[in-house]
């Protein structure tokens, strides 16, 4: 095998995992992750969760310790790639040069900024990393009255963790409904129960007119009139791929990188991975972006593989989940179009899972119930999607009937 | 040490692929039923504390239903991420129609 020098710019969950895969397919090539974050690559779900509510500590969502990356012969270069040069194959970062024979891009996402007005736009805290996450905790332990605007996972799983640390927190959504349109309505108004059963206000329908600052923080004035106080607000207002850096490149860029089910880029030897990427997936013969822990792992590990040089498609179904206060919700595949609906389940306590039916086929499944209650059924359910099995609604409708059943039909 | 081998349940009670979970103590564990036979593990995941009980088995393995890690029944080890810590293994024995667990 070829030695090559392998870059990869963003030191994420994509960028280790495929890392990984890269050392365990190649011994030979150096493999060096370049990363803007002083960390070693850690998990972000825990973040908005057990992170902000001292269940987890910073050595805790690390992926792998710096022992392993030794072990691996993985490098790890803390420094911002400012520039790339793909005709001459050189990574800038800032006054220094690297040069590259294969490059992957896993750049992630980048939180969407609130634009209210300048006196307090510098004031909104944002999470999407550890040094954001820390900031967050240290003030919130200071103050009382929280405000998220945004009512997507994120702010909601960080409304669930600041609600347990004894914080009065006020989620305000523009839409009407949180978590917006794919997760079904019923879904939805059963976990704004669970925030608003311990005492989380959460207003949907809600657009922001002002925000003032006051003695105490902040007023927010919503168009309808009402005024929520406030002594910080954090906004999670959804993000976008990390891509300013190819702006003006030959990389395709379309919301996010262009890749094939390759994860090949339309620069050879160039290939991305994760939340960057707007993906061709050949299963639902779309383009896809996914913010998904498992989609960044799967991807990762995929994009390993092709650079590696063992050529392989890139078939994942999506998957992600969220956690709120006791309840875990969970969705697989992916739903455009559905001609039916079956739920199954009625309770919280076994789960309520809500299958997307189009010609008989599960095409997606949300599931919401105590934690560890949808997860066997949604899996089951992603497995009979990639399978495109023909599946009997009965035993889907009937929870005293196990879903392996339709494994085997 | 034959004396400590702890009965769990009826052979019978465990489904063909799947499992059971068995609390003795303030140890918890989970009694699996597949092809080749009876296996133990530990009861909650080593990434999380989530009990394996909701999770699914396929073929030797055991996938934790919070976020997909998955474990060798047999071997305990962790076989997909973010599992990556192994999960302890017991030895079991079916005799006369019952499932017993040797925890010592
Ligand atoms: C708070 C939070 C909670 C989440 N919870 C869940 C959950 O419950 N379930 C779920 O399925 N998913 C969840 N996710 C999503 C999941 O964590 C992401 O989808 C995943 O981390 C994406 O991996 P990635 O490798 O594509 O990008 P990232 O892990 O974001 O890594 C990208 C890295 O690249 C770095 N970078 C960017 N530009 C440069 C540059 N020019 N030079 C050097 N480095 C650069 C970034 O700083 C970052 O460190 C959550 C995300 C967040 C932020
Ligand atoms: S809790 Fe089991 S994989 Fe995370």
């Amino acid at each position: 095998m070829n030695s090559n020098k392998i870059s990869i710019i963003g030191a994420g969950q994509a960028a280790i995992y495929a890392a990984m895969e890269i050392r365990k397919l190649d011994d030979e090539s150096s493999i060096t992750l370049y990363g803007d974050e002083n960390y070693l690559p850690y998990e972000r779900p825990p973040l908005s969760k057990d992170f902000l509510i001292n269940k987890k500590k910073e050595d805790e969502i690390l992926f792998f310790n710096k022992q392993f990356f030794e072990d691996k012969k993985i490098s790890f270069v803390n420094k911002k790639i400012t520039k790339v040069d793909f005709k001459n194959n050189i990574l800038t970062s800032y006054n220094d040069d690297f040069l590259y024979d294969k490059l992957l891009i896993t750049t992630g996402s980048t939180n969407r900024k609130l634009e209210v007005n300048s006196q307090i736009d510098n004031d909104i805290y944002y999470l999407r990393n550890l040094d954001e996450a820390v900031k967050i905790k240290d003030k919130a332990l200071k103050v009382n009255k929280i405000a998220i605007i945004g009512g997507g996972f994120i702010g909601l799983e960080i409304a669930s963790s600041l609600n347990q640390l004894n914080k009065e927190v006020s989620v305000i959504e523009i839409s009407n409904q949180i978590m917006g349109r794919i997760i079904p309505a019923p879904i939805a108004n059963l976990v704004k129960a669970e925030h608003e059963k311990y005492g989380n206000k959460i207003y949907v329908d809600s657009k922001i007119n002002n925000i003032q600052k006051t003695d105490e923080g902040f007023k927010i004035i919503l168009e309808n009139e009402n005024i929520i106080e406030a002594e910080i607000i954090i906004a999670g207002i959804g993000s976008m791929p990390s891509i300013s850096l190819f702006n003006n490149t030959d990389l395709k860029l379309d919301n996010g990188i262009l890749t094939d089910e390759y994860c090949q880029t339309s620069i050879e030897n160039v290939f991305a991975a994760g939340d960057v990427t707007n993906f061709y997936h050949p299963f639902f013969n779309t383009r896809l972006r996914l913010e998904s822990y498992q989609h960044a792992q799967n991807h990762g590990i995929n994009a390993g593989k092709n650079i590696a040089g063992i050529k392989t498609e890139y078939i994942s179904i999506p998957w992600m989940w969220s956690d709120q206060f006791n309840l875990n919700l969970q969705l697989t595949g992916h739903c455009d179009e559905y001609d039916e609906v079956i739920i199954r389940g009625n309770t919280l306590e076994n789960g309520i899972i809500h299958f997307f039916i189009k010609n008989n086929k599960i095409l997606g499944a949300c599931g919401l119930g105590l934690i560890g209650k949808v997860g066997r059924d949604i899996r089951i359910a992603s497995k009979l999607i990639e399978k495109n099995i023909v599946v009997d609604k009965k035993i889907l409708l009937d929870q005293n009937t196990k879903l392996n059943k339709l494994m085997k039909n | 040490m034959t004396d400590n081998w702890i009965e769990v349940a009826n052979a019978d009670s465990i489904e063909m692929e799947d499992l059971i979970r068995f609390d003795h103590g303030d140890k918890t564990f989970c009694i699996y039923r597949i092809e080749d036979g009876y296996y133990a593990t530990d009861g909650m995941c080593t990434h999380e504390a989530v009990h394996l009980e909701d999770g699914l088995v396929m073929d030797d393995e055991i996938e934790c239903p919070m976020h997909q890690g998955i474990f060798n029944i047999k071997t305990g080890e962790a076989v997909s991420p973010p599992a990556c810590e192994d999960i302890k293994t017991y030895p079991i024995k079916v005799e006369n129609d019952l499932v017993y667990i040797n925890i010592s």
